[in-house]
């Protein structure tokens, strides 16, 4: 057998080289897909790893709750597509957050509650801004420093916010400390008490641009919205050896919270990387159609040849037969040819995907990401193409009658 | 059935058509071949000639009847036992030589030793060894386009004999070919024969009726004279050792 692999891949690379032209045309048509998807792969791997860096920086001791989205189906963005908020759908809850600060070795709890509001100061209005409700643990848990002022406290300290920094020049034209100034929040005032540093992480684990972001605490978020719906809840445990235990007494102590319902999870460590945008799984998702449509043109394409070389080298296939070759052997001659076309194909889409990776690292922050999982699911994904492809051709090469064939003229 | 016995044909028929479109390329058709025959068929086109021949060379599937190769009923084997068979057992020689023209005659030559299990230094050896025979050696890497039709004939010659078959099946082979390469690919013909082969030949030229030991005239599907000019006991019988045989045990396909 294995002498006749060795055959197949000879007379399939010298039927690839005798139709050079069309061989090419082919392998693009596969690469073309090939590349979308590695260009999705590599952004998506490039994303996960800035997140990971921060996780990292922050430290080994953070736990993060969400509640259980989709997010990673098909179906799931589309919905999110169609409906205008996607936090709306979100369990958790302020019991939820007090239930965990109750477990056993957690230092600090945070909620993150996101709604987008209009502000406005004396000067400048704003719509669509992302105001974040949270508690005072927050500044425990985050890296972050303030530029000017400081965190609040508690709600006691009545009505007071704290500024991403670009939001806070932006809102009073002003570089300089802005604390003690006052803004309006669907009609209440709230003054500012804290400018956060310049942050300049717009992808991170809690899926908020810091930096354009207003901060109050979640009570009062609550009052001036009318509703908050938890998108996560951070956690900072007391002590790094004992995550899998601390997480498991979390999971515990909210599934008690909320008699049974287990529509949320609990992530540590590497399982935080979770590209948290709905965003990116939006385009990633429409990425990842258009590269499948591709995909299959580029197979339709392999297919097509496949058939022109079988019906081209019909008599060829009569000689074969005749001279001894069974039709598995002439089947296998041709799915070697159509598999070799698509390898390659998926070889030249590997490397263009990587270019286009490189030039949009350019001009945004996603550097290009290669792992062996790329590789591989490249590697597999040519070679189902290939195969699925190239079955039918091969099938009816081998099923030939050697008679007809031999009568058959080029 | 004596062990000289190649092949045994009892009451082979091939139909074609059903009812009223029903037709016989053979009907009822009994032929027994000894080992060392050079058998040439005649006959008027249509008389069943190539359809017999494909039979013979397990290129086709008779409708009903017997055929024993070898001591093998062959009639109704799968067709991957066939293609296995038509390798090991049956050298093709064509009118128009069918050779495949993307490969040089050296690959060419050796086809059939693909497909049963040869090395590659095997496989070109032996056809390297079958071309010098036919004085074709130092074009071992031409491609058939480059070669005449009587040397293309030749080439075609050797690859049938390449892998040392039992019978050898010829469609009139010199009917492509000027009266010079004809009786060139004859001899060579003869003298493979006088090695002990068995040769079925299917013509048109009555010329070529010396070289056989036994003519055969077909009409309309059954055989209407059957002249034997060499008895059984005097035909040429194998000596053993023809062509290297060596086969790689470990790659071998064999169930």
């Amino acid at each position: 057998m294995s002498l006749l692999i060795k055959t197949h891949l000879k007379l399939a690379k010298t039927a690839i080289k005798e139709n050079r032209t069309r061989s090419l045309l082919t392998c693009i048509g596969i690469a073309i897909g090939v590349a979308s998807i590695v260009l999705i792969l590599s952004l998506m791997g490039s994303i996960s790893n800035l997140i990971r860096n921060e996780v990292n920086n922050i430290g080994g001791d953070l736990i993060v709750v969400r509640p259980n989205s989709t997010k990673d189906s098909i179906t799931s963005v589309i919905e999110e597509l169609t409906s205008s908020n996607s936090f709306q759908k979100s369990n958790l809850t302020i019991s939820d957050v007090s239930a965990i600060s109750k477990v056993e070795n957690v230092a600090a709890v945070a909620p993150i509650a996101v709604s987008t509001n209009t502000i406005s100061s004396e000067k400048n209005t704003f719509s669509s801004v992302s105001v974040l409700g949270t508690t005072d643990d927050f500044i425990a848990i985050e890296p972050f420093a303030l530029k000017f002022g400081s965190f609040f406290k508690d709600e006691s300290e009545g009505k007071t916010v704290v500024l991403g920094s670009t939001l806070s020049l932006a809102l009073f034209n002003t570089i300089n400390s802005t604390v003690g100034k006052t803004i309006t929040i669907m009609g209440e005032k709230f003054m500012v008490i804290g400018v956060l540093e310049e942050i300049e992480k717009s992808i991170n684990f809690d899926n908020v641009d810091f930096d354009n972001a207003i901060i109050m605490n979640i009570n009062e978020l609550n009052e001036v919205t009318g509703s908050t719906q938890i998108q996560q809840i951070n956690i900072k445990a007391a002590n790094t050896e004992s995550l899998p235990q601390i997480s498991a007494d979390i999971e515990s102590a909210i599934k008690d919270n909320k008699l049974g319902d287990e529509n949320f999870s609990v992530a540590y460590g590497d399982k935080i990387t979770h590209p948290a945008s709905s965003l990116f799984a939006i385009i990633s998702g429409m990425l990842t159609l258009v590269a499948g449509i591709s995909l299959v043109v580029g197979g339709i394409g392999v297919m097509n040849i496949m058939l022109v070389s079988v019906a081209e080298r019909t008599h060829e296939i009569g000689i074969r037969k005749a001279v001894g070759a069974s039709g598995r052997n002439i089947l296998m001659q041709f799915l070697f040819e159509a598999l070799i076309l698509s390898i390659l194909g998926g070889l030249l889409g590997l490397m263009l995907g990587y270019v286009l990776a490189f030039f949009i690292s350019i001009v945004t922050p996603f550097a290009p990401y290669i792992s062996l999982g790329i590789l591989a699911l490249t590697f597999t994904t040519t070679l189902a193409i290939g195969i699925v492809f190239g079955i039918y051709p091969a099938i009816k090469a081998a099923s030939k009658n050697p008679i007809d064939s031999l009568k058959h003229y080029r | 059935m004596s062990e000289n016995t190649v092949i045994e044909l009892k009451k082979l028929t091939k139909r074609y058509g059903y009812g009223d479109t029903e037709s016989f390329a053979l009907k009822d058709f009994n032929l027994t071949i000894k080992r060392g025959e050079f058998i040439m068929i005649m006959g008027p086109s249509g008389c069943g000639k190539t359809t017999l021949l494909n039979i013979i060379g397990l290129l086709d599937r008779d409708s009903s009847g017997e055929y024993v190769l070898n001591g093998e009923d062959v009639a109704s084997i799968s067709s991957k036992r066939q293609a296995r068979l038509r390798a090991k057992k049956i050298g093709f020689i064509f009118q128009n030589f069918n050779l495949i023209e993307d490969l040089p005659i050296l690959e060419n030559v050796a086809l059939p030793l693909v497909y049963t299990g040869y090395t590659k230094t095997a496989r070109l050896k032996n056809a390297s060894n079958a071309l010098k025979r036919f004085h074709l050696q130092e074009r071992e890497y031409y491609f058939p386009y480059q070669l005449s039709g009587g040397q293309q004939q030749r080439v075609a010659i050797a690859r049938a004999i390449v892998g040392d078959p039992e019978i050898i099946l010829a469609d009139e082979p010199t009917g492509n070919l000027d009266s010079r390469s004809s009786h060139i690919v004859m001899e060579e013909l003869k003298a493979i024969h006088e090695e002990g082969n068995t040769i079925i030949m299917v013509t048109h030229n009555p010329a070529l009726t010396v070289y056989a030991t036994r003519v055969i005239n077909m009409l309309d599907g059954h055989i209407d004279t059957d002249i034997k000019t060499v008895s059984d006991a005097n035909l040429p019988q194998p000596i053993n050792v023809k062509i290297m045989k060596k086969k790689s045990k470990k790659n071998r396909r064999k169930k």
